[in-house]
């Protein structure tokens, strides 16, 4: 009976067993082989196994410093992450009071995350323009400058602007995320933390955030991961430069695929993100998850 | 019963209309996508199938973006394409991975094949010396100027020189009042622009190889080479705002057309742009300025089409593409497009190109003592990747952050 049933249980998995070999693993392999041979559109004719020579040469590329691409890799993350999170969850608590017009002004807030990346790279690489944008405009009749700064143009200032443009993509994801989670806060527990003579922080740290601290944990889990591998914005807007200042794992990627045609260097920074990406979950869990059992 | 026969009575029909009316249809892809070029391409296409009752062409334009990515990817998993834009960046990457019919006998056999232009034949055969497309259009850079803000300036001559145009634009450079010279190209093929620039320095440049000296050594550390690129350094600090470090082609038409810059260096295919931005009458074009050797290397751009080595319908193809290419075709999209046209006729016969802004690619073309076309080695290995090199350098080196000398040595390397 129970072999029987084990057999049903086989074939019924099937239908969705396939697709998720065909369409997910099987390019995931693919790229893992591409990753060890000299695989390049250019001559198609001349594929062949080179070993890790496309790691070192992505290693030690004189043209696009990799030291340099991990540092920005992760100050993108890092900081664009922070910022869209606290900002976020900010927007959450205000959200979370009923006022009138509540709807409205939500769904306008949460506009943006509808947009696509590309898009909003090119809006915001006009409004960083350091001729004609309309930042720069601001600051100047403000006064807070008296000259147009290259927001775009000038590696002091390039990927903060392309960071605070990811910033401001990402804060209604974690608005819409939390929110839903606030609501979920028993309504009593604060009534009875009120009655204890609790304060705004005392309750915000002591209640609210362990009681939503499960969605915070994969909420910024989950955006870490899709941060690192969301050059568009970058791309867009000033495509890495200048002079490989706004150069990030995924956009030097691509510049690799599309530029040098060379799918063999692709695909090995592919799976360098893909091993980051896998320790920083594996650590993540570990420590938040000890963290959780210490409570 | 009765519904029955109806049914299948209806299917036969329906069968029988479809199989007799058999019409080939046509794969197209275009690569060089705008809105304006994609209806003129519909436009000549309606005119053909008009022609032609028993064929129809589906036109595919991918946004330009990803329109080269599309058609290699396209071509490399052998989809169904029966004609393909090929540019010249794109023609040795198809020809290698064996993706492109030789149009050679089908050219040969041709009568408007007599009028194409030497430049056109050659880039017909750009890989292998075989002709593996034929080619529609040229790109051949000329210096546009706004001749209503230059009168304002107070400027009643057109720079002959680079030295001149330098001199100039510096003049009329005031930041304060948002007014520039040049408008700066530095990124996206800002090379295109740099070594226009610099290898008019110099007067013995490999025309096969755009890189190398006559003597068979890189041109860039050529002292006299590095006088030129000098000078760009400075249209950049000097005559143009310094967000232009950032500035592609759309940047660097804004800047012309607001008139922040009224100098600007570009293909004839902004001819077409700039008339519906600003009109004619506010702009003209001038040759090229000349460098202190006398003379101005010029490369040329250029896109064709071809015939996918497995189409399955090459002699439809051939068709459209012999309609397509004649000499009045091609007139006709050219001068509704903007670039250069391929056949010699057109240039004699149709004052269009003879007059107005295209004075300046006439007189180009007919100085050849002057202005002397080199190419870009596109067929090399080293050629996919190089834009990205030259810009990360190029941009390092217009912000102070690496010496002249480094560069110019790297690239020697590079490119020896």
């Amino acid at each position: 009976m129970k072999n029987k049933n084990s057999k049903i249980f086989w074939i019924m998995i099937i239908p969705t067993f396939i697709p998720v070999i065909l369409l997910t693993y099987i390019p995931i392999l693919k790229g893992f082989i591409i990753a060890f041979q000299n695989y390049n559109l250019f001559n198609l004719s001349n594929v062949h196994f080179i070993g890790f020579k496309n790691f070192r040469a992505v290693f030690s590329d004189t043209n696009f410093n990799f030291l340099r691409i991990l540092l920005n890799t992760f100050l993108w993350v890092a900081i664009s992450l922070f910022f869209q999170f606290v900002l976020g969850f900010g927007l959450a608590l205000l959200l979370k009071k009923p006022f009138k017009g509540r709807g409205i002004y939500s769904g306008l807030v949460f506009y943006p995350w509808a947009l696509s990346g590309f898009a909003i790279g090119l809006v915001w690489s006009w409004m960083f323009n350091g001729q004609f944008g309309m930042i720069n405009d601001i600051l100047k009749r403000v006064g807070l400058i008296h000259q147009n700064i290259g927001f775009l143009s000038d590696p002091k200032y390039a990927l903060i602007s392309v960071m605070i443009t990811n910033i401001w993509y990402g804060i209604p994801f974690f608005a819409i995320m939390l929110l839903a989670a606030l609501q979920s806060v028993p309504i009593e527990l604060y009534e009875a933390a009120e009655i204890d003579g609790a304060g705004y922080l005392r309750k915000l740290f002591n209640i609210t955030i362990p009681y939503i601290k499960p969605t915070i944990i994969n909420t910024t889990l989950l955006r870490a991961i899709w941060i690192m591998n969301f050059p568009e914005i970058i791309y867009a807007m000033t495509s890495g430069g200048p002079a490989n200042s706004t150069n990030i794992l995924a956009t030097q990627m691509i510049n690799k695929i599309y530029n040098f045609y060379d799918y063999g260097q692709g695909s090995a920074i592919g799976l360098v993100i893909m091993a980051i990406l896998l320790t920083y979950a594996i650590i993540y869990l570990k420590v938040t998850s000890l963290k959780e059992l210490e409570l | 019963m009765k519904k029955l026969v109806i049914v299948l009575v209806s299917i036969f029909l329906l069968v029988s209309v479809v199989s007799f009316s058999a019409k080939v249809t046509l794969n197209f892809i275009e690569v060089l996508t705008s809105p304006g070029r994609t209806a003129l391409l519909k436009k000549i296409i309606s005119d053909f199938e008009a022609l032609h009752p028993n064929i129809r062409i589906n036109l595919i334009s991918p946004p330009y973006e990803q329109a080269d990515q599309k058609a290699t990817l396209m071509l490399n998993t052998n989809q169904p394409l029966d004609i393909v834009e090929v540019r010249d960046y794109t023609v040795k990457q198809f020809v290698n991975n064996k993706k492109l019919l030789n149009l050679e006998s089908y050219l040969a056999s041709w009568p408007g094949s007599k009028t194409l232009l030497p430049i056109a034949w050659q880039a017909a055969r750009t890989v292998n010396n075989t002709a593996y497309m034929v080619p529609q259009e040229f790109y051949i850079k000329a210096l546009f100027y706004r001749t209503d803000v230059l009168k304002k300036l107070g400027v009643n001559y057109v720079p002959k020189t680079m030295t001149e145009l330098f001199e100039l634009c510096k003049e009329i450079t005031d930041p304060s009042k948002n007014q520039y010279g040049f408008s700066f190209r530095g990124k996206a093929w800002e090379f295109k622009f740099s070594d226009l620039i610099s290898t008019s320095f110099l007067d013995d440049i490999d025309i096969n190889n755009i890189y190398k000296k006559t003597d068979g050594k890189p041109y860039f550390n050529d002292p006299r080479a590095i006088q030129g690129l000098k000078l760009y350094i400075r249209f950049f600090k000097e005559t143009a705002p310094k967000d232009a470090i950032n500035w592609g082609f759309n940047e660097q038409v804004n800047a012309f057309v607001s008139g922040t810059a009224p100098f600007l260096i570009q293909d004839p295919d902004t001819v077409g742009l700039v008339d519906k931005m600003l009109g004619r009458d506010k702009y003209m074009v001038a040759p090229i300025p000349v460098g202190p050797s006398g003379k101005a290397y010029l490369d040329y751009g250029f896109a064709g089409l071809s015939i996918p080595s497995y189409s399955k319908h090459k002699k439809e193809a051939w068709e459209f593409i012999k309609y397509i290419s004649s000499p009045s075709v091609n007139a006709y999209f050219c001068k509704n497009y903007g670039p250069l046209p391929v056949h010699s006729v057109t240039y004699k016969t149709n004052p269009y190109f003879s007059t107005g802004v295209y004075t300046a690619w006439a007189y180009m073309m007919e100085h050849p003592e002057k202005y002397v076309f080199a190419k870009y080695l596109l067929s090399s290995p080293k050629w996919p990747g190089w834009p990205q090199i030259h810009q990360a350098d190029m941009q390092s080196l217009l912000l102070g952050k690496v010496s002249i000398e480094k560069v110019v040595n790297k690239w020697a390397k590079y490119w020896q």
